[in-house]
């Protein structure tokens, strides 16, 4: 392939290249920030990029939102549904974890007085 | 030295990533393997087989149903696990850093919410009964209720919070959607057909399609006041701070 080739490419498939990288964005501030709470946004940021990237490929150009009824002629284009109904569950699994991770932080910090991992490390 | 690694790791992760991206079919394409698989069938015959005009609450609560209730038991159970950790609040024992703060909260933002948060209630209940014609549905509708509870709590204090949506109503209300996934999934059971089939051949043929979306409107309203009354009973439980 030619290099025109692969920025071709790359400029079809912009949303998968961001979702690429705020997914190493996300990894970055989980493996490097001590704070568990922005561990925890760095999760979050992972979360959306994989969002991102479900819903980007069920993207149809020029295709309308899949709702049907009256006043949508016959022959008109939609996007793809499935993936919109997976990231639907997605987002509420997402929520339902961070809610209980927040809540674990907030009893972490009442009991040691910290959110620092690498001091949580050392109290015993 | 140890951040230089990380970023050098990572970095490499991220061509391989993008190496990847080159290989995948071009975006926004009907060609792609994901939308010529089974989405001609969802699209041409959910309206008949799933009974709602809006194709993702179709598949949602339809094809997918099985998902969608454990997925509304995901949130109950994390309500539950936050409700282990933190406890539940107490109007006696407990106040809020709002209350405890020494910043007088802005007339603006009192007024603006005062006259908002009613028209955010309403708008809530508008995407939840109007989940399967339009955009909208039981879990975002209950997101934005969720989010009227925060911010009528943020703004006027824990106290007037807490007795605006109070503790024995929100204690039931909040199984509100396992307990209409169960109620809608069961009636089937009578009609000798699976769990979750909402298309009732034993009954009048006039009525079957009127049954159909009454049972799709029970889970809708169910998941969105139980989510909804979820998001805000755990706002409460990690909000709350005990008295001196």
């Amino acid at each position: 392939m030619s290099p025109a080739e692969i920025l071709n490419k790359l400029t079809v498939n912009f949303n998968y290249v961001v979702a690429m990288t705020l997914f190493i964005i996300g990894l970055y501030t989980i493996i490097s920030k001590p704070n568990l709470i922005k561990k925890f946004m760095g999760l979050n940021i992972m979360e959306t990029s994989v969002f991102l990237f479900v819903v980007s490929s069920g993207a149809v150009m020029g295709g309308k939102a899949p709702i049907v009824g009256e006043g949508v002629s016959p022959g008109t284009v939609f996007v793809n549904p499935i993936p919109q109904a997976l990231i639907l569950t997605g987002i509420v699994v997402a929520m339902s974890t961070t809610a209980l991770a927040l809540a674990l932080i907030i009893k972490l910090y009442e009991q040691c007085g910290t959110l620092n991992a690498d001091k949580l490390k050392e109290i015993k | 030295m140890k951040k230089g690694v990380i970023i050098f790791a990572l970095f490499l992760l991220w061509v391989l990533l993008v190496a990847a991206v080159i290989a995948l079919p071009p975006m926004g394409s009907s060609e792609t393997p994901a939308y010529t698989h089974v989405v001609p069938r969802y699209l041409e015959k959910e309206v008949e087989e799933g009974g709602a005009n809006n194709i993702v609450t179709g598949i949602i609560l339809n094809y997918r149903g099985y998902d969608t209730m454990g997925e509304v038991t995901v949130i109950f159970t994390a309500l539950i696990c936050v409700l282990a950790v933190l406890g539940r609040e107490n109007i006696k024992r407990h106040t809020s850093k709002v209350e405890l703060s020494s910043v007088e909260k802005s007339v603006i933002v009192k007024s603006v919410v005062r006259l908002l948060a009613p028209f955010i209630i309403l708008f809530a209940l508008y995407i939840i009964l109007h989940g399967a014609e339009s955009p909208g549905g039981g879990f975002q509708g209950g997101a934005i209720l969720g989010a009227s509870v925060i911010v009528f709590t943020l703004t006027f204090g824990f106290t007037l919070g807490m007795k605006k949506f109070p503790l024995k109503y929100r204690t039931i209300l909040e199984s509100a959607g396992p307990l209409s996934f169960f109620i809608s999934g069961v009636v089937a059971l009578f009609c000798g057909l699976n769990f979750l089939t909402y298309m009732l051949p034993c009954i009048n043929h006039a009525y079957q399609d009127l049954v159909r979306h009454l049972l799709l409107l029970i889970i809708e309203i169910g998941i969105g006041i139980g989510g909804g009354t979820v998001i805000g009973s755990i706002f409460f439980a990690m909000e709350k701070v005990e008295k001196e």
